[in-house]
């Protein structure tokens, strides 16, 4: 399951959501505590999302590639995405990769590859919409790779980092 | 009848010629360079010809040449490039080649705007107080004297051109240096001639056009008035016919005066007689459109007479067909312009391959365009990517199709302007249809989205965050600077 917390037109929802496949699929998702069906259509088309069901009611969509955006026969919406498992620790069973959760700029790299690090440890500083978000460590272990440099601008969900 | 026409231009009107050629069954001749030979006109045309290097769809002794090598006897130049190019109708004429619009002669009378403003006036219609001649960009000093006797606001007009992009207005004597630079330029880069005059500005202004058609044995008739008020970036986003806040006594007499300047000039063909229309609702003459217009949809829905098929009749020498008394103005007609640009980021450009490209349908609407899903938006060309035209009895009835149908349009792969123009047909003074000049400068109605509705489009950006990790993010095409910004809620300047 995903944690999301999404942002649209100035409201926050909290988002949990199963992975998703390829082929067309019906899924459950969780908003703010209540249960909505979604069926997310084939996604054999090379675009983020083209259209989908959600509670009954399709939607059709132009999302923009960097989720900063997004439109639908309402007109622009614009959006805000935070993977909050990307900054919260995660359970062990996470795959270890730390991804950008919003995207931004890497002000500063705490730790090393090589180093052992702690769950919820400080790893990365990431500087979006004026604020500094450290990036802590989903898990205890060792840092596998830092895919990034101080001064690098990241997209959203862009991995940073990697603990084993 | 003509046996073969070169349709010497591209894009959307391109597309418009062919097809009312191959309705009466004449050969068609499309040309193309390389970077838009997926443009729809390619592939509609009985013939393609690539523009050889350096050519392109302005040079005019290329396009001659062509005509010639493809047996063509008519060359219809759709609107912008060679479209009021005296030299060019003369390069054809000499060439026996019929060019489809006004001799070279009309041509560079209708051309020469201020000698056209000082005839009209001359018959008794009201025109703008404008300079006695335009000056080029190296004669500033010159016309900053005249800018000064004018007095301001004022407008910036450029010389060649049209009324949209070629029109620049100045508030105050700051702005004047820096409007001047900027429109000089502009007008080489559009037109290919940096001349500029000055014209009298009105504040609150509304932009007024009447279609008038005409044929070589006498007949000329009116096709009613449009609006082109709503402007946005310099350039027209939204048309309609009729002028939703006009009397039918000012509609008479802008139709009684559209028709005298037409006899005046000796208009044949389709002409825009373009007017402007003050705070107190009188009329100023500004200049002749001796050519098809982007807008010219909105009369054909409203009166169900095809202009580039009179255009090319009276062009061939035949009557019009049609009297005035013939001709009916059936209901209210709507066109947006869809362009391939980011209103939110200054208008930014956004050329590209179109992943989904769906236009809406149903009845009362139409869609002009050059573009279907996988085709590239070119680079080098301006940003019109589908004009939409909604028609009914009724202007709410029209607007009600027309929202309808941009919310419907489904465009990727490319930014478009379709959220700006929802915004601008949501809007309550569009919809009371008292807008003016005035209309861009105020913020545009935000986008009310029913709560439910903003929950599932959350759940909807949540899942496209999913899919986006499933995919490698590398083949996403990263579109810096691109995108709505969290400062620019209010209307783009």
């Amino acid at each position: 399951m995903s944690k999301l917390s999404i942002t649209i037109d100035g409201r926050t929802f909290v988002v949990e959501a199963p992975p998703l496949r390829r082929m067309t699929s019906a899924i459950t998702v969780r908003v703010d505590g209540q249960t909505v069906n979604v069926l997310a259509p084939d996604m054999g088309s090379p675009e983020l999302l083209d259209w989908l069901i959600v509670d009954g009611r399709p939607y059709e969509l132009v999302v923009d590639p960097n989720l900063r955006w997004m439109r639908s026969r309402f007109g622009l919406h614009q959006i805000e995405v935070r993977d909050l498992e990307a900054t919260v620790a995660r359970p062990a069973s996470g795959d270890g990769r730390i991804k950008a959760p919003i995207p931004g700029l890497i002000t500063r790299v705490l730790v090393s590859p090589g180093e052992a690090v702690e769950l919820g440890q400080p790893l990365l500083v990431l500087e979006a919409m004026k604020m500094e978000n450290e990036i802590r460590a989903p898990r205890s272990g060792r840092v596998a790779q830092i895919h990034v440099a101080p001064g690098q601008s990241v997209t959203l969900g862009v991995v940073v980092a990697e603990v084993e | 009848m003509f046996r073969t026409i070169l349709v010497a231009n591209r894009g959307e009107i391109a597309v418009r010629i062919i097809r009312t050629c191959r309705d009466m069954g004449i050969r068609t001749v499309a040309l193309y360079d390389d970077s838009d030979l997926s443009s729809l006109h390619v592939r509609l045309a009985d013939e393609s010809v690539r523009l050889s290097s350096g050519a392109l769809y302005h040079d005019a002794a290329a396009l001659v040449q062509i005509a010639r090598d493809c047996g063509a006897d008519a060359i219809h130049p759709g609107y912008g490039f060679l479209a009021e190019h005296a030299e060019f109708a003369r390069a054809c004429e000499e060439a026996g080649i019929v060019f489809i619009g006004p001799s070279s002669t009309a041509l560079e009378k209708v051309c020469d705007k201020i000698a056209t403003l000082e005839a009209v006036r001359a018959v008794g219609i009201a025109v703008p107080r404008h300079s006695s001649r335009a000056y080029h960009a190296s004669e500033w000093d010159a016309l900053r004297d005249a800018a000064e006797r004018h007095g301001y606001p004022l407008m910036l007009k450029s010389y060649s051109g049209g009324r949209s992009q070629g029109m620049h207005l100045v508030r105050e004597p700051t702005q004047l240096e820096s409007m001047a630079q900027h429109a000089h330029s502009a007008a080489l880069t559009a037109f290919g001639d940096d001349r500029l005059y000055l014209e009298e500005a009105f504040l609150p202004a509304r932009y007024l056009e009447v279609q008038i058609v005409g044929d070589r044995h006498g007949n000329l008739v009116h096709l009613g008035e449009r609006d082109g008020t709503i402007q946005h970036n310099h350039r027209k986003m939204v048309e309609e016919s009729p002028a939703p806040y006009l009397t039918d006594a000012q509609r008479k007499e802008l139709w009684r005066q559209a028709l005298a300047i037409g006899r005046l000039l000796g208009c044949a063909g389709a002409c825009t007689v373009e007017f402007v229309l003050d705070a107190q609702g009188r009329f100023f003459f500004t200049e002749v459109k001796a050519r098809i217009q982007v807008e010219h949809p909105i009369t054909e829905m409203r009166t169900g007479i095809d202009l580039v098929r009179t255009q090319i009749q009276v062009a061939a020498g035949e009557p019009l067909g049609f009297s005035q008394d013939d001709v009916t103005l059936r209901g209210c007609a709507i066109q947006v312009r869809v362009n391939a640009e980011d209103p939110w980021n200054h208008y930014l450009p956004s050329p590209g391959r179109l992943r989904r490209f769906r236009f809406p349908g149903g009845p009362g609407l139409r869609v002009d365009t050059y573009a279907y899903s996988g085709c590239d938006v070119p680079v080098r060309y301006d940003p019109l990517l589908a004009k939409v035209v909604a028609w009914d009895d009724t202007r709410a009835g029209a607007l009600g199709r027309l929202r309808r149908a941009v919310a419907d349009f489904a465009i990727s792969g490319v930014q478009t302007n379709l959220s700006l123009i929802q915004r601008i047909l949501n809007d309550p003074e569009f919809a009371a249809g008292t807008y003016d000049s005035e209309f861009a400068q105020r913020p545009l109605p935000g986008v009310e989205v029913p709560p439910e509705h903003l929950r599932n489009l959350a759940i909807a950006a949540a899942l496209a965050y999913i899919r986006r990790g499933i995919d490698s993010s590398g083949v996403l095409p990263d579109r810096a600077g691109s995108g709505w910004h969290r400062d620019s809620r209010k209307l783009p300047q």
